[in-house]
């Protein structure tokens, strides 16, 4: 019950994902994962990596607003 | 000797015959070009035509294993285009697109620079009218803006291709080194083409002006001839590397704040062309191989995302992010497509993204270039937030626009359609992808931990998106415009040099009420010359006012070391 209030709360898309991105977490335990460098074998490390480059972006980009937007007319 | 003439040729010289056909012959007549020209690809490997003038000779038709995939692709391209823009009944965009597409075809057979030379040339010239298309004000100043750094880069790589000549006695096209002048300059050409960062203001300027069927054109063959040019007269400069790098990572910002979705591709394209600019740079054969691929796959999604974004333009009238969404349930062809693009440039696995961007990914892994490595992962995520997410879901989901469009013209959707099962088919046949590669690699993408580490980088990066949307951390889109490097010759170089003629103004009139008369008279002359016509008049803004400042500042503290 408190499961389907959470996934209403939601949304069902959104809950869709948040369950691909918890099997994929658990799939790390299926087998070993490799990567080209020895940071990436760590634990969740692309899980992780993912998550806080998206959200490092989107800080970036609201920062940068305030330097580079101008108004629509700016050139005309 | 039809055979030996370069592909693309036929395109060129046939665009001519267009004016004169009827609208449905037109089309038929242009897809019956592509196929013409397409069969001169079977001619295999080797110099097929040279001319002599002058004692020297021009190689027209050289064709080997790194020409072939490129000229493939853009035959698809010229192809998948066709059919897009059939729906209008405009002779000059036809013209400008099937000999834009021949030009580019056949500058990809030149074997010397200024073979090479001429059809750089050609295709500025003829993509010019693609953007003259857009039929807006704005279209057309941007048309002036494209043709002077497009003829520009022409200029550079003539200037380097005879220097060239001068020293080595000969101008074939091979691998050059960035040390000698000629090899700079020619790099220099080959840079602005493939919108090396600060030398990018153009792409992101013009591209978004085109018509609908402009931009599908425009972005497919310029940036990847360059890129083309690149391999095969750079590949393994290591400053590449660097470039390439920088080039996947600022434009993600831009992209992210930027409102008009064909300019959010835009950038996006420049991000793409970065891990391109990137392989070239390490110049392994897998590094080569992922370039072309890339390039390869990049062609087809990226043109399907600007085909899904002109379907939109052209139902709803407007691109901005800020005015745009809901669509889906109006638009549910385009949208389904425009989604296929998305997870092909995001690099989901079985689709074409992952397949080609694994090869570089892979072979920045055996080079052991950990910190390019890193900032091309996240640039992947970057990719996925702008081009994945961004672009799909501001046209088609978040909030209930109010416009109610028609679903996208039966030829728009072909083309789409096209485009989406090339994207799928490339990736889920990776081995029958590779093929047409330059180099025979053995290379598996699938397995375990390429796919698992894939799909928890995009998967959380689409998660962390989500959040920001859900509890609404997400700004909402603005009507602006975002600085680019564009800036540079648009406002500031006008504003320095409008400052600088009224200092000299000011200066001459506090100068001249000392002088002699005679002087006086031959100053004024001059200055009657220079500064009269009002050639030069704009207002210097308050951003050009700081960067004089900041110049300024540096200029004395330059000077002040140099006394020192």
């Amino acid at each position: 019950m408190i499961l389907l209030k959470l996934i209403k709360k939601f949304g069902k898309i959104n809950s869709i994902v948040l369950f691909i991105c918890i099997l994929l977490l658990l799939l790390e335990f299926a087998g070993h994962r490799h990567g080209e460098f020895q940071i990436e074998e760590f634990l969740f490390f692309p899980a992780l990596f993912g998550y806080i480059s998206c959200i490092v972006i989107f800080k970036v980009g609201v920062a940068l607003r305030s330097i580079f937007m101008r108004d629509e007319d700016y050139y005309d | 000797m039809i055979n030996s003439l370069p592909p693309g040729f036929i395109m060129f010289i046939g665009a001519f015959l267009i004016p004169f056909l009827p609208k449905l012959g037109r089309q038929v007549y242009m897809v019956f070009l592509v196929l013409l020209s397409s069969f001169s690809l079977f001619n295999g490997f080797g110099t097929h035509l040279t001319i002599n003038v002058l004692d020297y000779n021009f190689i027209i038709n050289h064709s080997d294993n790194l020409s072939l995939p490129f000229a493939i692709v853009f035959h698809i391209a010229a192809f998948i285009t066709i059919i897009y823009g059939s729906h209008k009944d405009d002779w000059k965009e036809n013209i400008a697109v099937i000999s834009y597409a021949g030009a580019a075809i056949a500058a990809l057979h030149a074997g010397d620079l200024f073979t090479l030379f001429f059809w750089w040339e050609a295709t500025a010239f003829t993509s010019v009218f693609l953007i003259l298309g857009g039929n807006t004000t704005r279209a057309y100043r941007a048309a002036f803006r494209y043709i002077v750094i497009q003829v520009g880069s022409g200029m550079f790589l003539l200037a380097g291709a005879v220097l060239f000549l001068y020293s080595n006695g000969n101008a074939l096209l091979g691998q050059m080194s960035i040390d000698d002048t000629s090899g700079l300059l020619i790099f220099l050409a080959f840079g602005i083409k493939a919108a090396f960062p600060f030398l990018n203001g153009w792409l992101q300027d013009t591209y978004p002006e085109a018509s609908e069927v402009g931009t599908v054109a425009l972005s497919s063959f310029t940036t990847k001839l360059a890129i083309y040019a690149l391999a095969r007269s750079f590949s393994g400069t290591d400053i590449l590397i660097y470039i390439g790098a920088l080039m996947t990572f600022f434009p993600i910002f831009f992209a992210v704040i930027e409102n008009d979705l064909r300019r959010v591709l835009a950038y996006s394209l420049n991000n793409q062309l970065g891990f391109m600019v990137v392989a070239v740079g390490i110049g392994t054969e897998l590094a080569i191989n992922g370039a072309v691929a890339h390039a390869f796959a990049h062609i087809i999604y990226k043109g399907l995302l600007f085909m899904s974004m002109g379907a939109v333009l052209y139902r709803v009238g407007t691109c901005k992010a800020s005015e745009l969404g809901g669509l889906f349930k109006y638009m549910p062809i385009t949208a389904v497509c425009s989604i296929i693009g998305a997870i092909s440039i995001s690099a989901f696995p079985l689709f074409s993204g992952f397949v080609a961007k694994s090869l570089i990914m892979s072979s920045l892994g055996y080079e052991g270039l950990s910190l390019i490595y890193f900032m091309l992962l996240f640039a992947s995520a970057g990719v996925l937030h702008h081009s994945g997410i961004k672009i799909p879901f501001f046209a088609f989901f978040a909030h209930e626009s109010g416009h109610k469009p028609k679903e996208a013209p039966l030829n728009m959707i072909i083309a789409m359609v096209i485009g989406s099962v090339l994207c799928i088919l490339i990736g889920i046949f990776p081995s029958v992808f590779y093929q047409i590669l330059p180099y025979s690699v053995e290379y598996q993408p699938y397995d375990f931990s390429h796919v698992l580490s894939q799909l928890q980088l995009l998967t959380f990066a689409a998660f962390a998106f989500i959040c920001l949307w859900h509890f609404k951390i997400y700004p909402p889109e603005l009507n602006s415009t975002v600085l680019n490097s564009d800036w540079f010759y648009r406002r500031m170089f006008p504003a320095v040099i409008s400052n600088i003629v009224d200092g000299l103004k000011i200066l001459n009139e506090k100068f001249s009420l000392n002088c002699f008369r005679n002087y006086n008279i031959i100053k004024n002359f001059f200055h009657d010359i220079m500064f009269e016509n009002k050639v030069i008049d704009r207002e210097a803004g308050f951003d050009t006012q700081i960067v004089l400042q900041i110049f300024g500042i540096i200029v004395f503290i330059l000077i002040f070391i140099h006394l020192k």
